[in-house]
């Protein structure tokens, strides 16, 4: 049986980094120190890797709805996940106003892009890449459940716009995002016109994407010229006033939506990013104590903005302590804070800056005395459980709604600030719950995402089936629970086991259960 | 939209008084006491509801001027609002949004207030800014980075914890305003119950692996095992052990509430439950319209002022002891953008609906929309503090005194909700 609770760097990067082992890389993983690890994630190819690519396209989603006479034919089958390598103008199709869609047609890209996302975290060769992409898309949230729009345009925000930044350069993902047809439609950028600009994109940009709301001070000083700094061109922070320059600044990045430009002139309808110069406020602009002449080149304010913005100091200090916080643990010392942002800095023109820092971090004195602080996400759980367990799992509707509940709906959190990176957060007693019920529901296949072999994930990970008491401890030892005999003999118990007898083929239904009980452990919550 | 007149209210209660409500079946599980303990609901407009779309001074010529008719209330023809009775300026006839006809009976009946041009002093127009320190029951930024609890939690505390269950959020998460309280539960919907993790079995084996430890994991494994039980266990089941769907008493008929129907009836059935809750939290988001704002405010307005007369309703027993107030972080800009929607702006609306209020009447000082009277000269001025409405609705939490929850808070002057 390999020990698993065994304490090694290694171990423990594969769980903070990644989702945890398989039994079949296991033997690999341990031979190599995080370095060469590093090595080989933060190298990943672009695109999915062969296994990845197998499951995506043996993938099928079940899509069901009702007939709506004259409008559409109802329709319940097992649909291949056809929707991921289409480019947002053939998605765009669902919006063809001769055609009427139904509410599941027009999510379906949706949830496609989620069903991919769980099968990429169980399968992927390359789990550094999910990990960043899930911090991506926190950090540059959108709700794909609040605008069909957003829920279509999303197969291409994380293929497109996330995924290739993932461990790339900070400034050229920023641009990425703000002309990305998902963020123009949450963000209500693709309406904003010269006159009276939409402030919603500009707003979260400075507070959320950038420089962070510590740096907010607009109760403090009422005109540029007095925030500190603002005279020498450095102001320290921003106030509404930055807001609106930058909103101005913005007008014009739009999206092919089908809109009136004027005089009969229309925008075509392909989902696609475009910029139209007769919206864009052209006159001076004043962003962060710096002047904007009027009339620059198409898109040229916006850029300058974003220059601005990925350059100032303060969005190193935001987005280091961001980023130490995902990777080494809640409230991440100052050390390795003040660290990162000065490398931040030295690096924002390079274009593996994200990967730089991520390697500054996991191989920091500070990471490895992180170990076991961080309260496992729900799809880290999920994708933990599953690799350990080794069985072909299948994405359903029925487990997202059940991660839901543990407190991550995938690409739909409420506000633009995205899933809380915070223990306590998913530590509330019914997400709780939730997460105990997410591993129960796994293990016995209620919600149709495969069934578990425990005989098999034994076998594979060394161990054997003996009694029910032995059994259970190596599920145990397995989930890197604590375990006397006491709560051996009360799991045995609760997964309705004979205590002393051999067990064998007969009682598959109660070692699956066995496998969830252990993970419920509060080791397994943690890594 | 299906409302009791007053007169009605009061038969129902009445009848519901001697009845204890509809008994749907399976009740024998239920602990009925009545514990005749008050409780306040906080109702969360999140995203910034635009006041002065909700209620506008409808006939202010500077207000006509700022705003195209579809993003304020009108005062004729068929589209017209309902004017409000007492409201804060005898010159001003302020409207409710003709979406909020069931808002406007509650008004009439007497049972709901507004308070307008309320909101923050802090010049913040930031949603997570102001959701935090209306949330901590605080006001400026320095205040805000040693507020370690809620304004909702410190009020249980001075109470006294009842050792059962304190409060409950109705989201996915507890709400700021219940941040540090220890016997407080999140979930969305409770019409499914919130039965226990596999029997009692795994009940059991559960405490053995988290009481066995002192950690935060182990302390909140604790609470897990307990606390959803307290809400399942009064939750009717049938025979097969499903949840029986819930039953609404008087009429009350929450079709027409939309998407805010679920959470209102788990709010109905936490009401009736009886189980010592000091404080509910409900969420109601989706109100930052930067842009569409006409259809999208009718859109949200419709179903929350049907929804909540639905609720009214249904709880006519309880109307003198359950409070309900209504906040949003902010209100939103006079002016609107080319999107035809309004961004962030300073001073809102708040509410609050009980039986024993001084209602059908407007509260606070109204500033007047002229460029001098404006806000960094674009908003709505502030003018009453936001926590001079929740100092006067406290004391269905706890009856302490303000100043302890609200510190730094000097009120200044009273509203009078309750005379």
């Amino acid at each position: 049986m390999a020990d698993r609770s065994a304490s090694d760097s290694i171990l423990f990067a594969i769980n903070r980094l990644g989702y945890g082992p398989r039994a079949e890389d296991y033997d690999a993983l341990r031979r190599m120190d995080v370095n060469s690890w590093l090595d080989e994630q933060l190298s990943a190819p672009a695109g999915d890797d062969d296994h990845v690519q197998e499951r995506l396209m043996s993938c099928k989603l079940r899509i069901k709805y009702d007939d709506a006479p004259d409008k559409w034919h109802g329709l319940d089958e097992m649909r291949p996940l056809v929707t991921l390598d289409k480019p947002i103008e053939s998605l765009w199709t669902v919006y063809d106003p001769q055609k009427q869609m139904s509410g599941p047609e027009k999510a379906r890209a949706r949830q496609e892009v989620i069903a991919a996302t769980m099968l990429r975290a169980i399968y992927s060769k390359y789990q550094l890449r999910e990990v960043m992409a899930q911090f991506w898309h926190d950090h540059f949230h959108v709700n794909a459940f609040v605008d069909d729009h957003i829920a279509t345009a999303l197969v291409s925000y994380d293929r497109d716009v996330i995924r290739p930044h993932c461990f790339g350069n900070f400034r050229q993902m920023l641009e990425a995002v703000a002309s990305s047809t998902a963020m123009q439609y949450y963000l209500s950028n693709r309406s904003s016109r010269a006159g009276a600009a939409n402030e919603n994109y500009a707003r979260e940009l400075f507070e959320l994407h950038t420089l962070g709301r510590e740096n907010y001070l607009n109760d403090h000083y009422d005109r540029w010229r007095e925030v500190p700094g603002a005279l020498e061109g450095k102001p320290a922070g921003y106030i509404d006033q930055d807001v609106y320059e930058a909103a101005r600044a913005f007008t014009g990045w739009t999206i092919e939506d089908g809109a009136n430009i004027d005089n009969g002139r229309k925008l075509p309808m392909t989902g696609r990013f475009t910029y139209v110069e007769n919206w864009h406020d052209g006159y001076q602009k004043r962003v962060l104590a710096h002047e904007f002449d009027p009339f620059a080149k198409p898109m040229d304010d916006g850029r300058r903005v974003l220059d601005l913005l990925a350059a100032h100091p303060a969005t190193a200090r935001h987005m280091s302590a961001k980023l130490c916080a995902r990777l080494a643990g809640p409230n991440p010392p100052a050390s390795l804070v003040a660290r990162v942002t000065e490398a931040w800095q030295k690096t924002v023109n390079a274009p593996d800056q994200i990967a730089r820092l991520i390697r500054l971090i996991a191989t920091s004195p500070e990471f490895a005395e992180s170990r076991g602080n961080k309260v496992k996400r729900p799809l880290a759980l999920m994708a933990n459980y599953v690799r350990i367990m080794g069985y072909e799992f299948t994405p359903t509707e029925g487990v997202f709604n059940q991660l839901a509940g543990a407190g991550q709906r995938l690409f739909g959190w409420p506000n633009p600030v995205g899933t809380p990176d915070d223990n306590n957060y998913f530590l509330g007693s019914n997400a709780l719950r939730n997460r105990w019920n997410l591993l129960l529901g796994l293990a016995m296949n209620w919600w149709n995402t495969g069934v578990v072999d425990p005989h098999r994930a034994l076998e594979e990970w060394g161990g054997r089936v003996g009694t029910a008491g032995e059994t259970v401890a190596e599920w145990f030892r397995l989930f890197g629970g604590y375990a006397n005999e006491d709560l051996i003999s009360t799991t045995v118990l609760a997964a309705n086991l004979l205590p002393y007898a051999q067990l064998g083929a007969g009682d598959t239904k109660g070692l699956m259960q066995a496998s969830a009980l252990a993970a419920m452990a509060p080791e397994f919550q943690m890594c | 939209m299906v409302m009791l007149s007053r007169r009605e209210l009061l038969a129902s209660m009445t009848a519901a008084g001697i009845t204890g409500g509809l008994l749907p079946f399976g009740l024998q599980r239920m602990a009925f006491a009545a514990t005749n303990d008050p409780l306040l609901i906080v109702i969360h407009l999140r995203g910034g509801c635009d006041g002065l779309n909700l209620i506008s001074p409808s006939n202010d010529p500077t207000f006509i001027d700022a705003r195209a008719s579809d993003l304020r209330v009108i005062d004729q023809g068929k589209d017209a609002g309902y004017s409000l009775a007492n409201g804060l300026d005898k010159n001003i006839d302020f409207r409710l949004h003709n979406a909020g006809g069931g808002m406007a009976e509650l008004y009439k009946n007497g049972h709901l207030t507004f308070v307008h041009a309320c909101g923050l002093k802090d010049a913040t127009r930031s949603h997570f800014v102001a959701t935090d320190m209306i949330e901590a029951g605080v006001s400026t930024q320095l205040e805000l980075a040693h507020a370690e609890s809620g304004w909702l939690t410190r009020g249980i505390a001075a109470a006294g914890g009842s050792g059962g269950l304190d409060a409950f959020a109705i989201s996915g998460t507890i709400a700021g305003d219940l941040r540090g309280a220890n016997r407080a539960l999140a979930a969305g919907d409770i019409n499914n119950g919130l039965g226990a993790v596999g029997g009692a079995p795994v009940s059991s084996l559960l405490w053995r692996m988290y009481g066995a430890r002192s950690d935060a994991l182990a302390a909140a494994g604790k609470l897990a095992l307990e606390l959803p039980t307290i809400v399942d266990e009064r939750i009717a089941r049938d025979e097969q052990g499903h949840v029986i769907p819930y039953v609404a008493e008087n009429s009350a008929n929450y079709d027409s509430a939309g998407g805010f129907a679920n959470a209102l009836k788990s709010l109905a059935r936490l009401v009736k439950m009886d189980v010592g809750l000091k404080a509910v939290t409900l969420d109601y988001g989706n109100w930052d319209t930067h842009e569409g704002q006409p259809g999208r405010f009718r859109g949200q307005l419709e179903p929350f002022s049907n929804g909540l007369a639905a609720f009214w309703n249904d709880i006519a027993a309880y109307h003198n002891r359950v409070c309900v107030v209504a906040i949003t972080e902010f209100g939103r800009r006079l002016r609107s953008n080319k999107s035809n929607g309004t961004d962030h702006g300073r001073a809102g609306v708040m509410m609050a609906l009980n039986g024993t209020l001084r209602g059908g009447r407007m509260y606070g000082t109204w500033p007047g929309l002229a460029t001098e009277q404006l806000e960094e000269g674009v908003d709505l001025a502030v003018t009453t503090d936001y926590r001079l409405v929740l100092s006067e609705v406290v004391h269905f939490v706890n009856g302490s005194k303000p100043a302890t929850l609200f510190p730094g808070f000097q009120p200044a002057g009273h509203l009078g909700l309750w005379a």
